[in-house]
């Protein structure tokens, strides 16, 4: 079958099949993108203490603190920038839709168990303010549009005339 | 209608982990290479059992600590981050952020008369920042330690002396 020429991008035939699920998906990626870079920023400056609001949620065995706190800011900064520029889109929703289910797991977990204790999530801050309703709902509208361009990502169609598996 | 993109749950099968070592190997290195470097593996069990151990007659009232500041007979510790401390504290309080108090302990040790009782305080009633230090000072050796409960905003709302960023205030 003759190709055509935007076949051989291979992140062009992840676009949606019309122009209104392309505005949302496009959407979706820079409110994804522009949140991750946000919240990785004062993560990386100060390791130490997001490693200390990583401790406060007493949910990590204490080998695996530290190491989270330097791993999971670069984490958020590369898929920010992977879902900007729309590098590696099935692995970086794949991370990102993950994450939001982590950390919503854990915050409803501690509220659940009533630890009063600060987000971390964009702040390293401990003085921020106890976790709340809030915050989980936060992080649940952020899962639904990670969620979606999941969704929008793995259900994708090739473009017409394109054999993806070539 | 075209057929599915079968390939792409490969892709993801391959750039999932792909990103998450680059971002591994990244921090790993980041913090390898900065100054203030953590250990990737940190001991964390001197804490908990600290935050564990339950202390009697720590928390001390705003009023009993106000009273020891105007006799000048209390040091006041902000448990928070250097950032929160410099925009604004308790006017001669001493800085020790508790991420990094046992680093900075030394530094500030001298700074506390022996036999003086020292406060802690950190900000938000959520924050256990200064119950903490509270604990880690005792633990030095400091037997006169209490803790002011969401210290930074009780001190400012009773118009108590503080020294903020670009002013002192009365």
């Amino acid at each position: 079958m003759e190709q055509k020429s935007g076949c051989y991008n291979k992140y062009a035939k992840r676009h949606p099949r019309n122009i209104y699920t392309g505005i949302l998906y496009h959407a979706a990626r820079w409110i994804l993108g522009i949140v991750f870079i946000y919240a990785s920023f004062h993560k990386i400056l100060y390791p130490a203490a997001f490693a200390e609001a990583v401790y406060r949620y007493q949910i990590l065995p204490d080998w695996l603190i530290n190491l989270t706190a330097l791993v999971l800011p670069w984490l958020e900064l590369f898929l920010g920038i992977f879902l900007i520029i729309g590098l590696w889109m099935p692995g970086a929703v794949a991370i990102s839709t993950l994450l939001f289910i982590i950390f919503m797991g854990a915050l409803s977990y501690n509220m659940a168990r009533g630890l009063d204790i600060s987000c971390g999530c964009f702040s390293t801050s401990a003085t921020e303010g106890a976790t709340d309703i809030r915050t989980v709902s936060r992080d649940g509208m952020l899962l639904a549009v990670s969620l979606y361009l999941f969704f929008a990502t793995f259900r994708s169609v090739p473009r017409k005339g394109c054999d993806l598996n070539r | 209608m075209p057929p599915r993109d079968r390939s792409i749950w490969q892709q993801a099968l391959w750039q999932l982990p792909a990103i998450i070592l680059m971002a591994g190997l990244v921090g790993i290195c980041v913090n390898h290479l900065r100054p203030d470097s953590i250990p990737v593996v940190g001991d964390w069990s001197v804490k908990t059992g600290m935050a564990a151990a339950t202390e009697d007659n720590l928390i001390i009232p705003l009023s009993e600590a106000a009273k020891l500041f105007s006799a000048r007979a209390a040091v006041f510790i902000d448990a928070r981050d250097e950032q929160d401390y410099e925009s604004g504290h308790i006017r001669g309080a001493l800085s020790l952020p508790w991420y990094n108090a046992g680093k900075r302990f030394p530094e500030i040790a001298g700074d506390i008369p022996s036999g003086t009782t020292i406060i802690t305080y950190c900000d938000g009633k959520a924050c256990h920042l200064s119950h903490d230090l509270a604990v880690f000072l005792r633990d030095k050796g400091f037997e006169n330690v209490r803790d002011l409960l969401n210290g930074w905003t009780v001190w400012q709302d009773a118009n108590l002396p503080v020294e903020e960023e670009n002013a002192v205030s009365p």
